[in-house]
């Protein structure tokens, strides 16, 4: 087969081990662990709609999680509104703050593109926290809001809770590879073209005619609306929300990581960074927390400073080379011809500003 | 192989299958604690109290029912996030499978991670956590140690009465000063309720955030509105400089009385200096309590980690020997005999029982219903700044008079 | 409102405003010429607290006097950062005007740095031993002031003054002000682009240093304690113009005094709130603050 059949089947194989995992991993803290990982992953795949593609740094993200959390959390606690619906309702009303957020914002250089963002997630963070009630809507400030358990060993779809993780794993699964390939068909359609060329050389995509910055808030509403999804998701497994848990600057910065660190522009970037940080964070805390308190910490800041100083593009290109020495390998026919097109044929290639289409030795930017 | 090799193996062999069927198993007990973030401090006096009482408890021989198996402390740092608490809940359970959890200080991570060990049915202790609803969700797993905070705020507004009446002079006035988490609107709101009854009158209603760069603004508005009282919920680092910025401006009220935590704290002492002269605080323990073995663990406590035993630490220290006694009961790993041993505890005596009162007994929602509560007065008798129990009248230290009111700066 | 009590909160407005403002110079001196945000400047804030407290503990020395020995120790700290962690990301993204990987990296630093200090030092608040500044007002009638914080304003002061002075009257001071203007244009000119970036770094570093000097009699030192000046700063660079000593000052002030006047309107957990929201307004209206130069945007 193909260089390129190889790689497509390879992905399809990976995709239906992951949905078949919960079959063969029985313990319910592993699969704990990898729906959170997935989680994450998910968050970033969204965070770098903005992210990557728009080619701005937001540190502020985790506004639209709270949106998603404490809308959906408010309309069931309060109204009995199944979370199913409050996670629409939450996602619309976050795509509009993004929208508001994003049209002054995205404007701006870069560091105070950064800066505002964090002004805005503190901002509401200080206010949620302040406020017991706004209007009919118990906000419950700094106490938050506690989602009452089903009875134990009970599960019920209408109200998005499950009495084993299997539910909740296969859930954030399908979100992950839905969104994974929402944003591969961004990254190929006419918007994710202005996005990157409006991020390569904005002098020329204005002369040009392209309206970048009417792009760069379409993405930034998208990205609102899917993140705000996983804010819900985030309340009903959890059943427990306050300021400091989904309004957060540790969340919003731990999301650009992941993205940094895998690599910001591409799709495959999220996942894998994701892959490596959060059980990096997640063992070192279990290993060394009770004997070196704060060392999780550090080893992420180590490991932040080192992948930015050597892969500061992040390691999904150095990781993708060797996966296709490894379909150059495996391939039993040539390449397909010339003629084929130019666009990748695997979502996992970079479609970031001023990155190669194919996999090529590092370039510097130009 | 050589002969004689492969008969020092066999030989081994016959000696180890034995000795492993004779030894003990250890008993594995979870504990959440915050051992790094903003509870660091507290996170880690709660982990050297448990580590100092099983030694004692390992010691002296174990877990006599179960061979002499030892107790076996497994470590989780929360970091005061709910969300890592959960998780690290479930490793414990799952993954390590411990037979008993601890933790987790900060209210806001035990509330979740025992509803965790509620579903798994798995016993859960839990020494510190102060908010009410811990153990009012009807949960069977759940034991408390420390009062409720309800029960902190009734005895606050008690002391304050028994003071007026025995001292004469009339408290009007009540600032309401308090941090601005979980922790502080919770009391806060009952401050509230239970001002109504009191007679007194709130001239400040003010919440703050801990991590303010400056006090100065919040101690004029105290000094502004002359409270007679100063009611306080303060974490470390705030009651610190709330206490040295009070002194400063000169805020002299009639009682100022701290809710524990960072008035409790044990670098309060020494960060304010003579500031801190005449605050009241409310406390579940003081070193002076008079009870049998209470100086001695202070003075072990203090020998190894280099300051007193606070409230907190003594009700973790407590929790490990009421878990060794219910282990003694109980005879067996089982969590549903663990937990029906715990639902029976009725501890006396025993070395762990430092605490003010006289036994810890479980009521069917799990709290201890005898937990106690006492307040003292910080003062310096010659010695240098001491912490002096003042209140009930019965537990006073002998000889001491409370300073009541607070002398005008 | 009573206007003596309107007077006290403007005075501890201003003071506590210029020591803001003195704790964002660092950070602004370095955002002005390397046009990079170090997002590590609360660590390094905390960093010059504990070299102040383990100095004036060590030596006896009360800490104004230490500043002979903190501002040389964080200067090279400083240096040493910039020239170990910045440089080599600068060299790798040549035409990029502010690399976004530098805030990933310092972000990175601030982490190593707080929890560095747990490890260290122990998570316990640590208050100045010896202390000849501590609790000592002036009392002029009903209006306190607090003598450390004086102190505080007044050295705040002097370190912009003498800033400005090495900024536009040494030699040093204008290659520094040249690159920061135009890099590429500075260096054509002979000047060591550089070695006018580290020292630039160590510069703002050794401010941070003498924050630390004069927040330590009055506040306490722990590992984290930088995170709350670490935000304020960047809000008070904003509003003052990034690049600009007074901008710095007067942005400090205005934060003071919205801190110190706003709580008798409301509870000061809203002026929290109120900060922010001005620092956006700023952001939206004249993203170069109220000093800022133009051309940066």
């Amino acid at each position: 087969m193909t260089q390129q059949k190889f790689k497509r089947n390879c992905l399809i194989a990976v995709t239906l081990a992951a949905f078949a995992l919960p079959l063969a991993v029985r313990s319910a803290t592993y699969l704990h662990i990898l729906i959170i990982l997935y989680l994450y992953a998910y968050m970033t795949t969204t965070w770098n709609l903005v992210g990557g593609f728009a080619g701005v740094l937001p540190l502020g993200h985790s506004v639209f999680v709270g949106i998603g959390a404490y809308t959906s959390t408010i309309l069931w606690l309060q109204y009995g509104i199944s979370p199913w619906i409050g996670m629409l309702v939450g996602a619309v009303l976050a795509a509009g703050v993004g929208y508001l957020i994003g049209k002054p914002t995205l404007k701006m250089r870069g560091a105070y593109f950064a800066l505002s963002t964090m002004a805005f997630v503190e901002g509401i963070r200080v206010m949620v926290e302040n406020i017991d009630m706004l209007g009919p809507l118990k906000l419950n400030g700094p106490r938050g809001l506690n989602i009452p358990p089903l009875q134990a060993g009970e599960g019920s779809f209408w109200a998005f809770q499950f009495a084993s993780k299997e539910p909740y794993y296969y859930i954030i699964l399908t979100m992950l590879v839905a969104v994974l390939a929402m944003t591969s068909a961004i990254s190929r359609s006419k918007m994710g073209y202005y996005l990157k060329s409006g991020g390569e050389d904005p002098d020329a995509a204005q002369a040009l005619g392209v309206n970048v910055a009417r792009y760069k808030v379409t993405a930034m509403a998208i990205s609102s609306f899917l993140t705000a999804l996983a804010g819900t998701f985030l309340a009903q497994l959890t059943l427990f929300i306050y300021p400091k848990s989904v309004l957060t600057l540790d969340l919003s910065f731990e999301l650009a990581f992941i993205a940094l660190i895998g690599g910001r522009g591409s799709i495959a970037g999220p996942i894998i960074g994701a892959l490596l940080l959060r059980p990096v964070t997640e063992f070192s805390r279990i290993y060394f927390s009770s004997s070196l308190p704060g060392l999780h910490l550090i080893i992420l800041g180590v490991v932040l400073i080192v992948v930015m100083l050597y892969q500061p593009r992040g390691l999904t290109e150095p990781l993708l080379r060797i996966f296709d020495r490894l379909a150059a390998r495996f391939a039993t026919t040539p390449p397909d011809s010339p003629d084929t097109p130019d666009t990748p044929a695997l979502p996992g290639i970079p479609v970031a500003p001023g990155a190669p289409a194919t996999a090529s030795p590092r370039e510097e930017r130009p | 192989m050589k002969r004689s090799h492969l008969l020092a193996a066999v030989l081994t062999l016959c000696l180890t299958v034995p000795a492993m069927a004779f030894a003990a198993p250890s008993v594995k007990v979870g504990n959440i604690l915050p051992l790094s973030g903003p509870s660091a401090s507290v996170g880690q006096q709660g982990k050297q109290a448990r580590e100092m009482a099983v030694e004692e408890i390992n010691a002296a021989g174990g877990i006599k029912s179960l061979g002499g198996a030892k107790i076996e402390l497994l470590y989780a740092d929360s970091k005061s996030d709910p969300n890592v608490g959960v998780t690290e809940a479930e490793r414990f359970i799952n993954t390590e499978k411990v037979h008993l959890i601890t933790g987790a200080w900060n209210s806001g991570v035990t509330y979740p991670t025992t509803a965790v060990a509620e579903r798994y049915g798995v016993p859960y202790l839990v020494p510190v956590s102060v908010r009410d609803t811990i153990t009012e969700r009807g949960f069977k797993n759940v034991f408390r140690i420390a009062a409720k905070d309800s029960w902190w705020t009734r005895d606050q507004f008690t002391f304050l009465k028994d003071m007026q009446k025995e001292f004469g002079g009339t408290l009007s006035t009540v600032a309401f000063v308090y941090e601005n988490g979980d922790w502080g609107t919770g009391f806060a709101a009952q401050w509230k309720e239970l001002v109504k009854a009191s007679g007194m009158q709130v001239v400040l209603d003010e919440p703050y955030s801990s991590s303010s760069t400056d006090l100065t603004p919040l101690v004029n508005k105290i000094r502004r509105a002359k409270p007679d009282v100063l009611l306080l919920v303060s974490n470390a680092a705030d009651a610190i400089l709330l206490t040295n910025t009070l002194a400063d401006y000169k805020v002299s009220p009639k009682v100022i009385l701290g809710s524990g935590g960072g008035h409790a704290d044990p670098t309060f002492l020494s960060a304010c200096g003579a500031n801190a002269r005449y605050v009241f605080d409310i406390v579940e323990w003081e070193a002076d309590v008079n009870k049998p073995g209470a100086k001695e663990a202070n003075e072990k406590y203090r020998a190894r980690y280099g300051t007193n035993l606070t409230g907190e630490a003594v009700d973790a220290y407590v929790a490990m020997y009421v878990l060794a006694d219910a282990l003694e009961r109980a005879g067996s790993l089982d969590p549903a005999a663990i937990r029906k041993a715990l639902a029976e505890t009725d501890y006396k005596t025993g070395p762990g029982m430092i605490v003010t009162y006289d036994a810890i007994k479980f009521d069917e929602s799990g709290q201890n219903r005898n937990a106690a509560l006492a307040i003292v007065q910080i003062n310096d008798l010659g010695k240098g700044l001491e912490r002096i129990t003042v209140w009930p009248k019965a537990a006073r230290r002998t000889g001491y008079t409370p300073v009541f009111p607070m002398p005008k700066k | 409102m009573d206007p003596v009590f309107l007077a006290q909160d403007c005075i501890n407005g201003v003071l506590m405003g210029l020591i803001y403002g003195l704790v964002a110079l660092g950070l602004t001196l370095i955002f002005g010429v390397l046009k990079v945000i170090n997002f590590a400047h609360g660590s390094f804030l905390m960093v010059g607290m504990y070299v102040a407290y383990w100095t004036v503990t060590l030596s006896g020395l009360s800490p104004y006097p230490a500043l002979v020995i903190i501002i040389p120790a964080m200067f090279l700290f400083g240096y040493w950062v910039q020239h170990l962690l910045i440089r080599p990301i600068f060299i790798a993204e040549k035409n990029v005007r502010e690399p976004i990987t530098v805030i990933i990296v310092t972000t990175g630093l601030w982490y190593v740095l707080d929890n560095l200090a747990l490890l260290v030092f122990g998570p316990d608040y640590r208050a100045l031993h010896p202390n000849p500044l501590k609790g000592q007002m002036l009392e002029m009638g009903e209006i306190f002031v607090s003598v450390p914080k004086l102190y505080g304003a007044m050295a705040t002061l002097a370190t912009a003054g003498g800033l400005h002075l090495f900024l536009q009257h040494t030699r040093l001071g204008r290659a520094v002000r040249a690159t920061s203007l135009d890099r590429e244009a500075a260096s054509l000119m002979g000047i060591g682009q550089w070695k006018i970036f580290n020292i630039a770094f160590g510069i703002g570093t050794a401010v941070a240093g003498i924050s630390g000097a004069v927040l330590t009699p009055f506040y306490n030192v722990y590992p984290t304690v930088g995170i709350p000046f670490d935000i304020k700063s960047f809000v008070i660079v904003v509003l003052g113009g990034l690049g600009s000593i007074w901008g710095a000052l007067v942005g400090g002030v205005i934060i003071g005094l919205i801190e110190s006047i706003g709580p008798n309107f409301m509870t000061s957990t809203w002026t929290e709130g109120i900060v922010y929201a001005l620092f956006l307004l700023v952001l939206f209206v004249k993203p170069s603050g109220l000093f800022g130069q133009k051309q940066d945007w």
